[in-house]
């Protein structure tokens, strides 16, 4: 197959070509950091008051969802594996943060509630006032041993980090070794995030099972901000992530590693033979794949304000696969386009903005008809445009001398 | 009036006439003279003296003082309506005081039940003394070891021979006055898996928790409790508290509120108020306080310990009889094993139908897998569309059975056709591209979900089964197995008998296994590997329609059903081996007795057993790639 964005197979290129030889990457960087702006000037918190904070909020979320669609075109565009599971990574990441917000914010309202007393309460009957506000809804009182780092920031910001990496460690380290590969492991993998949301699911295993952690678009320490100000801030944590993101892996796929990758994509069995570490290189792009991805869950759910285990469903992670296929795999700026297409157009769509059509005999209703559309649209796009929305570049770069 | 006439007719009023051959007794009843009317009313047997002998023991039956006729009465106003006790009908209304109220005391009663319970055990109609004995079994009483006996000795019918026999048993093992009898009785209880049997002994050995000073000799004492070991030195604290002989252990949170309550001029006890933020300042402050005597005193662990060990605490069999106990307790014991046994014995059949149910929604799968190396996504939305076509056929077909009969082979040609239609369309572009095949059928499956709410709307829909289908076939009072799902396991089975006929007997059969082994030759072969692919696909895609209805008949139908079952589906065909009929069996069984096994440790929650389930999988794939039967040829090179 030759999907191959960046030509680039040069041992050892020095910083300063990486650039000039991947100009995409200068552009998108561009385009991202007009974009961050005309966005934050517009916005109700800090500028003109056009875009809504709720609009801002769902561009900032738009961001991260393009950060781990990059992220998926790595492990599946790039290195051929199509993990049906970094959804749940993404969702850890969430879960990782949002724990955090929620302990932080109730422990504050605690305490204001407790200094109202005659005498001050010990830090005992804090953390137990502070574990049946939060546990109530499932009947219990007691905090849970993975709660133990709740209260501190750094912990669980490592967390974000740890959690979804050693998972996807160990699990792609069982599955590489034994060499499941192809469809066999992209069932495994949809097994694995089945098994983490029936387990979140549960009542008692910690995480307020089908409830979830809500509130978090409360940030503790900063409660007095309105949520206009909050949304831009996040908006811009999104936008950097995702130039970093972007800058990341664009590095990672050029140069010597991303021929690496890019051929066991094409031929694993050839690439082992030429005596490469086929398993050390997709396990590598696995673990790392799954950080970026917790890395976007804890900057999206802060914004979506609420995560509960549906949105960690083997579902979300096929849609993930959908955005990346339409936006054209193999090719970095492809993923986004396909994640904010698609995300965009389904929230525009089902949210009710997007006008009936009235055929006469038939009237389409959007919110009935869109996933019927997505879904023979997905069919058509994987049957006739292989390469995707990004194909279309293929034709703009060619015109050029 | 015409009901007046006819009560003082004599032919016409049976029951009336014998009644009044024993007016005085009847009117008014009393120990001695009872057993006589009864034996007099009995004998006689006019109709409704049953009803009648209910009636008068509730105190439902007047009597006229001016002619000595006894009738029902219902309240009109202040007045009573007479109802005459032959007929029904109403003879006049009349005031309360024209009428004598009967009220038979309480012995008298007792005697009329017992008299009604012989009678009716007696009954010519044989359901008639099954119900009789349901109810003493339901309210056993002591005194109705003699009727039941009475009744067993007439008794003809074997099968209720054998029940009252084993209502005797319980009835005397709890209630016989002689040990020796009761132990008797226990004995034969051993292994009895009933659940009144199981009460009874339940019954027997149930205890009340006591404490004393020394341990009494005089009653039969169950267990003695250590504290610290059987029971909690807190506990054992508690109960003395409870009976007013320890003073209460002030708590965390009642320290608080009594300092609290005790604050003066920003300081308690001497202790700023500032500093009361940790449990170790605020004993301090406390126990200044209770060094003033403003607060009673702290109850430390070591003042728990002590009065605690002043007494002993012990469980006592509400039993008093030690030996009647020790029996009971040996006999329980032997049930458990054998209600243990049955217990397995029905979760073995769980784990069967659920296999059956997994074994139905994979198979289709695992053929066009091994046979295409194609995962079909929207597997699980032919499920719900055999399942909707099961539906509509039902709406149309009023008779449960015929829409059945109707709707399994129209269910397989529905899907027929989608999977024909679907493979022609889509995938037949896709076969160097696997990966792709995945997505692509996800596409279709996703718009195939949403068509069928489009359709059919949210709300689950009813998919009835017949009523030769809808009981469950009990066993005994442990294993029951719903008749539906034999009826899926019967499905399951043909299904296994004619996937085996077709893939081994036929033509088509030995092209697909050519196709599955190596599709390069078997073409060379002049086999056209194109029409075997579709054949298959139409083939898989029919039987996940025919598991559909199957599935609809035991689940709800909805859009979502599908999805539920695609996940089991793909696990069943990776954990039994791809390709392979007797693999995807061993899958199911595997995943279905697991499934069954884990919720047997934690009945509650359904999700766990799911999750340790699939982390199972996940485990066993690394050990077992290729799953439980490994196909070789093509399955090698992938």
């Amino acid at each position: 197959m030759t999907m191959e964005t960046t030509a680039a197979p040069q041992a050892a290129t020095p910083n300063r070509s990486f650039l000039r030889d991947n100009p995409s990457v200068m552009w998108f960087i561009g385009l991202l950091g007009v974009f961050t702006v005309i966005v934050t000037v517009l916005s109700e918190g800090m500028g003109a008051g056009v875009i809504s904070t709720n609009l801002v909020k769902i561009l900032g979320m738009t961001l991260c969802l393009c950060l781990i669609a990059i992220a998926m075109d790595v492990v599946w565009g790039y290195c051929g594996i199509l993990s049906l599971g970094h959804f749940a990574f993404f969702g850890l990441g969430g879960y990782a943060i949002g724990m955090w917000l929620m302990y932080a914010r109730t422990e504050i309202v605690i305490r204001d509630n407790l200094a109202q007393g005659a005498i001050p309460a010990t830090e005992q009957e804090v953390a137990e006032a502070v574990a049946s506000q939060i546990f109530g809804v499932v009947g219990s009182s007691d905090l849970p041993l993975i709660w133990t780092f709740a209260g501190s920031l750094p912990a669980q910001l490592a967390l974000v980090v740890l959690v979804p990496g050693l998972l996807a460690l160990l699990f792609g380290w069982l599955a590489f070794r034994s060499r499941v590969t192809g469809v066999y492991l992209s069932i495994l993998t949809q097994a694995m995030t089945l098994a983490l949301s029936l387990y979140l699911f549960q009542n008692d295993t910690g995480l307020r099972g089908n409830n979830g952690l809500s509130g978090l678009q409360n940030i503790p320490g900063a409660l007095d901000v309105p949520q206009a100000i909050i949304s831009v801030w996040f908006f811009w944590a999104s936008a950097v992530a995702l130039g970093l993101g972007y800058l990341l892996f664009a590095w990672v796929v050029s140069g010597k590693f991303g021929s690496v990758i890019r051929a066991i994509r094409d031929n694993e069995a050839r690439v082992r033979f030429l005596g490469y570490n086929v398993d050390g290189y997709k396990l590598f792009v696995f673990t790392i794949t799954a950080v970026v991805a917790g890395i976007a869950g804890a900057l999206y759910y802060p914004q979506a304000g609420i995560i509960n285990p549906a949105e960690i469903a083997p579902i979300a992670s096929i849609y993930l696969a959908v955005w990346v296929a339409i936006g054209g795999r193999g090719r970095l700026y492809g993923a986004v386009i396909g994640a904010a297409f698609v995300s965009l157009l389904s929230s525009w769509l089902t949210g009710g903005g997007a006008p009936n059509v009235d055929l006469g005999l038939f009237r389409i209703v959007w919110t009935d008809w869109w996933l019927v559309l997505l879904g023979l649209g997905f069919v058509a796009v994987t049957l006739f445009f292989p390469k995707g929305i990004g194909g279309l570049f293929d034709y703009l770069v060619r015109k050029k001398p | 009036m015409l009901g007046h006439a006819t009560a003082q007719d004599a032919s016409g009023s049976p029951l009336q006439d014998v009644l009044q051959t024993v007016q005085a007794d009847v009117a008014n009843p009393s120990r001695s003279t009872v057993p006589a009317v009864l034996g007099a009313l009995l004998a006689a047997d006019a109709p409704g003296t049953v009803d009648f002998l209910r009636a008068w023991s509730d105190r439902e039956v007047y009597e006229r003082p001016d002619d000595g006729l006894f009738f029902y009465a219902r309240a009109a106003g202040d007045d009573l309506t007479l109802i005459d006790i032959d007929n029904g009908a109403e003879i006049a209304t009349v005031g309360t005081r024209d009428v004598n109220q009967i009220r038979p005391n309480a012995g008298v009663r007792r005697e009329i039940g017992a008299a009604l319970v012989a009678f009716e055990l007696t009954h010519p109609d044989p359901d008639r003394r099954i119900a009789a004995l349901d109810a003493a079994a339901r309210s056993p009483e002591p005194d109705q070891i003699a009727a039941i006996q009475a009744a067993r000795a007439t008794e003809t019918d074997p099968a209720i021979a054998d029940r009252m026999d084993r209502l005797i048993a319980l009835l005397v093992a709890r209630f016989d006055q002689d040990s020796a009898t009761r132990i008797a009785a226990i004995e034969a209880l051993r292994g009895d898996v009933s659940t009144p049997a199981r009460s009874v002994l339940n019954q027997l050995l149930q205890t009340r928790a006591d404490f004393a000073p020394t341990l009494p000799e005089d009653v039969n004492v169950a267990l003695v409790k250590t504290p610290g070991e059987e029971i909690t030195l807190a506990a054992a604290y508690e109960v003395l508290v409870a009976a007013g002989l320890a003073p209460a252990a002030p708590g965390r949170n009642a320290i608080r509120d009594a300092l609290r309550a005790n604050v003066v001029d920003g300081a308690v006890g001497g202790v700023p108020v500032h500093q009361l933020d940790n449990d170790a300042s605020r004993i301090v402050a406390y126990q200044a306080l209770q060094d003033a005597g403003t607060l009673p005193p702290l109850v430390t662990e070591a003042d728990v310990a002590e009065a605690v060990a002043q007494y002993v605490f012990f469980d006592v069999y509400l039993e008093p009889d030690a030996a009647v106990t020790a029996a009971a307790a040996a006999a329980q014991a032997a049930t458990t094993t054998k209600v243990a046994l049955f217990q397995f014995l029905s979760l073995s059949f769980d784990a069967l139908s659920l296999a059956s149910i997994f074994f139905l929604a994979a198979i289709g799968l695992a053929i066009t897998f091994g046979v295409m190396r194609v995962i079909n996504m929207a597997h699980g939305e032919f499920i719900m569309m055999g399942a909707y076509t099961g539906y509509v056929v039902q709406t149309i077909i009023p008779n449960y059975t015929a829409s059945l009969a109707v709707a399994l082979p129209l269910a397989f040609a529905v899907t027929f056709l989608a999977g024909v239609v679907m493979e022609r369309l889509v995938i037949r572009h896709l076969y160097t591209r696997p990966l792709e095949t995945l997505l692509a059928t996800f596409g279709i499956s996703i718009a195939l979900q949403q068509l069928a709410k489009n359709i059919f709307g949210t709300q689950a829909r009813p998919l009835t089964a017949p009523d030769w289908l809808a009981g469950a076939i009990q066993i005994n009072d442990l294993v029951s197995v719903a008749a539906v799902r034999v009826g899926i396991f019967v499905m399951a089975g043909l299904f296994l008998l004619l996937l085996l006929y077709i893939l081994n007997r036929t033509r088509l059969g030995l092209e697909v296994r050519a196709v599955t082994q190596n599709p390069g030759m078997a073409a060379s072969m002049g086999i056209n590997p194109d029409r075997i692919n579709m054949l298959t696909f139409g083939l898989g895609s029919g039987i996940a329609g025919v598991a559909g209805v199957a599935i609809g008949l035991v689940a709800q139908v909805t859009s979502e059903m599908g999805a539920n079952y695609i996940v089991q589906s793909f696990m069943t065909v990776v954990v039994g081996g791809v390709g392979s009929v007797f693999g995807t069996l061993a899958g199911a069984a595997l995943i279905g007795s697991l499934q069954k096994g884990i919720e047997w440790f934690n009945p509650t929650n359904t999700l766990a057993a799911q999750t340790y389930m699939v982390l199972f999988i996940i485990l066993f794939i690394q050990f077992r790639p290729k799953g439980i039967v490994a196909l070789k040829g093509r399955a090698a090179g992938d």
